[in-house]
């Protein structure tokens, strides 16, 4: 029986803004259930606003520093997201889901501008550089997938003039996102995954993860009181590695049955004979390595991150304090602990590799997982190319607190949504959940739907969000390659507005991505259309045509030039000719 | 007199009884209907006109989107109807009445006398007609006629007006004539088209009706001044209802550039669908032209019968502007009957009757199997729709055929009954 330990506020950890070092990294290990193994890796460099003014770049990055100049961001979100948060099992999202973006990549950022349209010009042109140093197809988010949200996102960092701020955001769904966005996403780490906990950060491991998503944000922070600001860009990568797939060798990733003497078989079942096994089930927490799981060992610490001060401690487990970690490296480490003995960290040796060993291991106690605030669901209801609805399930745990949202939709210009039959219901009361809506229609080919609503969701309630759609049928060329596999529609955002969270960056969940399959027509036949349509036309036509210009006379006095058929007509073209000749 | 009133009543009773017993007995078949690509375009659906209504109601700009398309003034006046989704009595009964009054539109129409006898021309068969009341018993029970009302499309509304209009230019009544035709022509832009002909057709009602001649050019300015007039009203009066001229490009621009390409029974949806982007503009400029170059055509040769052209044109409407539905071939094969004495001359009633019921019946099983079965493809209702086009261009002409003939009977009594030629 596992029992309760401590709670660990890892956010605080995390978190713990500080101006004191330039430049900082973290790593967090947390093991999950069901062998799983939660690695939230956190890179924070700061730049003062002076230095960036003038191209003075030192930890920030310049080819990314200069595009956010070149298009006048001043704060910046930027996503890239495989998989999903299996909330039920894993429980509370890391970093509250405020480092977490939609499946695929999704992008906002406060633009400075003086009109909206100017706004929308270096978005046009912060989404097309990006594009460029993310190997990313972040230049597809034009108008049709960008909105400007209203309630859903507010600014992290302090703008001294907020009031020519503009916030654009966009998504795109089908964006798979895979190892040539990590090698851009390395390269802006001034150690650049060599040396570091960004050493373990490798595509194959991380896009094989049941759940990935790497965030850079860069905001702008004040000192209270005194003008200095500097500008702070954090990366951060989640990872969630299933252990047992992830030791799979390299050179030798299929999986493949044991030999039937190394299983271990559950021999107490009625069944269990030399031919047949039921695995058993051993109950302990399984053996792992850093270098097993990430597939690269760790080479130190990185030289540039602070060597003195409170946070030296790079790498560290949450596990409860029975659990056995072993420290294997050849240099100088350092180890301590922290909340209740929950937390170890450690402070990297430089120059020599290290690596965590943790043994297999029967556990008595076990951590308390910390439950979201909200569970969040979405999917399509009905059949056939033509229409459908959405149904969003949203459901509040707490038996005590209402729980205030603010839920984003950003549907594509083809799923046309009727606003009239969005219905919103609460099992447990009759009064409406919707506070506040603000709805944007879409326009044919030119902008997406834009929807945002305020709810409230009583204690221990579900709340039932559903409306109906209609599909667009597109113009042949409209349609990707993979026509009849559908469009990617992308995840709803949902903001938690209270309970609030400590800090500024807010609490959201993402749902799953939903696949949407238009009515599609027959690719390979434009010619054939075009004739047989316009073969009709002109039937009409040139009938109606017919009647209109032409006399009817008796069938006696028709002019005999043109009877008598073939025979007849080229007997009168010979008498013409002969005529002809005849005079000349 | 009084037998046919009490005819008329018994007939409309019925027409309304049927109607509010299918909103009563099948209360789920409004939505049915108003969802089929046949009965519902984009520019006639009422489920799109109750988000229009909706959003209208909670002041957003309906046209600063992409699913209402239809005119400004249905809002205010759907808006004061209680909400359908939950009292859709007093809706059922506005689509009940506009029938029942476009069928006494027609019926009046067909009272004139106008199909067979005109100021100009009057048809040796003239004796071969139906009565009105069967006219209308024609428009009231075409099943085609009853999904529209059933579906709540609002070009039930657009035929209500086409029919008051040609009601009233062949009773002579200019000021009405002129409304009606202007609040058609504003509805779906292309009853525009009606106007010369109908115009053309009054001239005549009124000659006949005061016996003295009007000076023509005179007539015609006064009576387009105040068609354009007519319009003008009632687009600034939807301009200042919403606000902003926005609804031009959100109504008449969605028909005439075609951005919604949802299927529809016409030709235009899958040609465009599958038409190179190079080529979209000049095709959609070409059909227009195609569209609406029927009408000096026919008015000019057949301008001794100004009724027989209007309700030919309607017929051009159901097949080639571009999102027609079955609501437009229901107003097209109700006029078809007041020329009951043209019957007799047309040539192939057998074809073209088997194709409209074949497509009739085929037309949803193919659907179906597009959309929902997936045992199909578009190509399947996309044939379906080339062969309705088809079997009504088929009436088209060959009515048209017929009503030639006819006149040359009258010019020339010495060819009646023999064989002719076109030449």
């Amino acid at each position: 029986m596992l029992s309760s330990l401590c709670l660990v506020l890892l956010n605080a950890l995390v978190i713990s803004v500080a101006a004191g070092s330039d430049y900082h990294e973290q790593l967090l290990l947390r093991p999950l259930p069901q062998n799983t193994l939660l690695a939230s890796f956190n890179f924070r460099s700061n730049e003062s606003a002076a230095a960036f003014e003038q191209q003075n770049f030192r930890y920030f990055p310049r080819s990314f520093g200069q595009i956010l100049q070149h298009a006048h961001a001043k704060e910046l979100h930027l996503r890239f997201n495989v998989g999903r948060w299996d909330a039920e099992n894993w429980g509370q999202r890391p970093r509250n889901g405020a480092r977490e973006g939609g499946t695929g990549v999704e992008l906002w950022a406060w633009v400075e501008a003086d009109t909206e349209d100017e706004a929308f010009a270096r978005w046009l042109t912060l989404t097309n550089a990006l594009s460029g140093l993310f190997c990313a197809s972040l230049n597809f988010i034009d108008a049709t997938k960008t909105i400007r949200p209203v309630m859903t996102f507010a600014p992290e960092g302090q703008h001294a003039n907020s009031s020519n701020l503009h916030l654009l955001h966009g998504t795109l769904p089908h964006e798979v996102v895979c190892t040539e966005n990590l090698t851009p996403f390395l390269k802006l780490l001034p150690c650049k995954g060599k040396a570091g906990i960004s050493s373990l950060l490798d595509g194959h491991k991380l896009f094989d993860a049941s759940f990935q998503t790497m965030a850079i944000d860069v905001r702008p922070i004040c000192g209270q009181g005194d003008a200095s600001c500097f500008l702070e860009m954090e990366q951060t990568v989640d990872m969630v590695l299933d252990i047992a797939r992830s030791k799979r060798p390299r050179d030798n990733p299929i999986p493949r049955p044991l030999p039937i003497d190394q299983l271990e078989c559950d021999t107490s079942k009625l069944y269990n004979a030399h031919d047949t096994c039921y695995p058993l089930n051993k109950g302990t927490d399984p053996a792992w390595t850093l270098e097993e799981v990430f597939g690269k060992p760790l080479r130190g610490a990185c030289p540039l991150t602070e060597q003195s001060g409170d946070e030296v401690n790079t790498v560290c487990i949450n596990t409860p304090p029975e659990r056995t970690v072993e420290v294997r490296t050849t240099g100088q480490f350092a180890e301590s602990k922290l909340a209740s003995d929950t937390v170890r960290c450690y402070k990297l040796p430089t120059g020599a590799h290290f690596d965590l060993v943790l043994p297999e291991q029967k556990m008595s106690t076990g951590l308390v997982r910390p439950d979201p605030q909200i569970f969040a669901a979405r999917s399509i209801n009905g059949h056939g190319q033509e229409r459908g609805s959405t149904q969003s399930i949203i459901r509040n745990p707490s038996t005590t607190e209402a729980v205030e949202i603010v839920y984003l939709e950003s549907l594509p210009w083809f799923m046309k949504p009727y606003l009239h039959t969005l219905r919103a219901r609460v099992d447990t009361t009759y009064e409406s959940p919707i506070k506040e809506t603000y709805y944007r229609p879409a326009v044919d080919r030119k902008r997406g739907t834009h929807l945002e609503l305020r709810m409230v969701i009583p204690p221990s309630s579900t709340l039932t969000l559903t409306y109906d759609f209609e599909k667009a049928i597109l113009r042949y060329t409209e349609y990707p390659p993979d026509a009849n596999r559908g469009f990617d529609v992308a995840p709803a955002v949902i903001r938690i507005l209270s309970p609030q969270s400590g800090d500024n960056r807010g609490v959201y969940v993402r749902t799953t991505s939903l696949l949407l399959p238009l009515p599609t027509p027959d690719f390979s036949m434009p010619y054939n259309v075009i004739i047989l349509t316009s073969t009709v036309m002109a039937l009409g036509f040139g009938n109606i045509f017919n009647l209109l210009v032409r006399r009817f006379v008796g069938i006696d006095e028709a002019p005999a030039l043109g009877a008598g058929g073939l025979k007849g007509m080229l007997l009168s073209k010979i008498t013409r000719l002969r005529g002809l000749l005849g005079k000349a | 007199m009084t037998i046919d009133t009490q005819q008329k009543l018994l007939l409309f009773g019925a027409a309304a009884a049927v109607r509010l017993l299918l909103f009563t007995v099948f209360p789920a078949l409004p939505e049915l209907l108003a969802g089929r690509v046949e009965v519902s375009t984009p520019v006639t659906s009422f489920k799109r006109l109750q988000e229009g209504v909706f959003l209208y109601t909670h002041n957003v700009s309906p046209y600063d989107g992409g699913v209402y398309h239809q005119a400004p003034l249905l809002l205010p006046l759907f808006s004061l109807l209680p909400n359908p989704a939950y009292a859709p009595l007093a809706t059922n009964l506005f689509y009940t009445a506009v029938d029942l009054l476009s069928a006494n539109a027609l019926a009046h129409v067909a009272d004139s006398g106008f199909a067979s006898v005109t100021r100009l021309f009057a048809s040796p068969r003239k004796e071969l007609r139906w009565s009105s009341a069967a006219i209308a018993a024609g428009f009231l029970f075409n099943p085609f006629t009853v999904a529209t009302c059933i579906a709540r499309s609002t070009s039930a509304l657009t035929n209500l007006f086409v029919l008051t209009a040609m009601a009233k230019a062949s009773h002579g009544a200019s000021i009405t004539f002129v409304l009606a035709a202007a609040f058609a022509s504003y509805l779906a832009m292309h009853p525009i088209l009606l106007f010369p002909p109908l115009l053309l057709l009054l001239y005549d009602a009124r000659t006949l009706k005061t016996k003295t001649a009007p000076d023509v050019s005179s007539f015609v300015i006064t009576h387009s001044l105040g068609f354009a007039a007519a319009i003008a009203a009632l687009l600034s009066a939807s301009a200042a209802l919403t606000g902003s001229w926005d609804f031009l490009a959100a109504t008449y621009g969605v028909r005439l550039l075609l951005p919604d390409l949802t299927p529809n029974v016409g030709l235009w949806w899958y040609f465009f669908i599958e038409m190179f982007d190079s080529f979209r503009e000049f095709f959609l400029g070409v059909f227009w032209l195609h569209a609406a170059s029927y009408m000096p055509g026919l008015t000019i040769r057949l301008n001794k019968q100004p009724l027989f052209v209007a309700c030919t044109l309607t017929g051009v409407f159901a097949i080639f502007t571009p999102y027609p539905s079955i609501a437009d071939a229901a107003l097209y094969l109700s006029l078809v009957p007041m020329f009951r004495h043209l019957f007799p001359l047309m040539r192939y009633t057998f074809l073209a009757s088997a194709s409209i019921l074949y497509t009739s019946f085929l037309g949803p099983a193919f659907y179906h199997l597009w959309v929902y079965a997936g045992s199909g493809n578009a190509n399947f209702f996309y044939a379906i729709t080339l062969v309705w086009s088809l079997g009504l261009s088929i009436i088209l002409g060959d009515s048209l055929y017929a009503a030639l003939r006819d006149e040359l009977d009258v010019e020339r009594p010495e060819l009646q009954g023999k064989e002719v030629r076109r030449i």
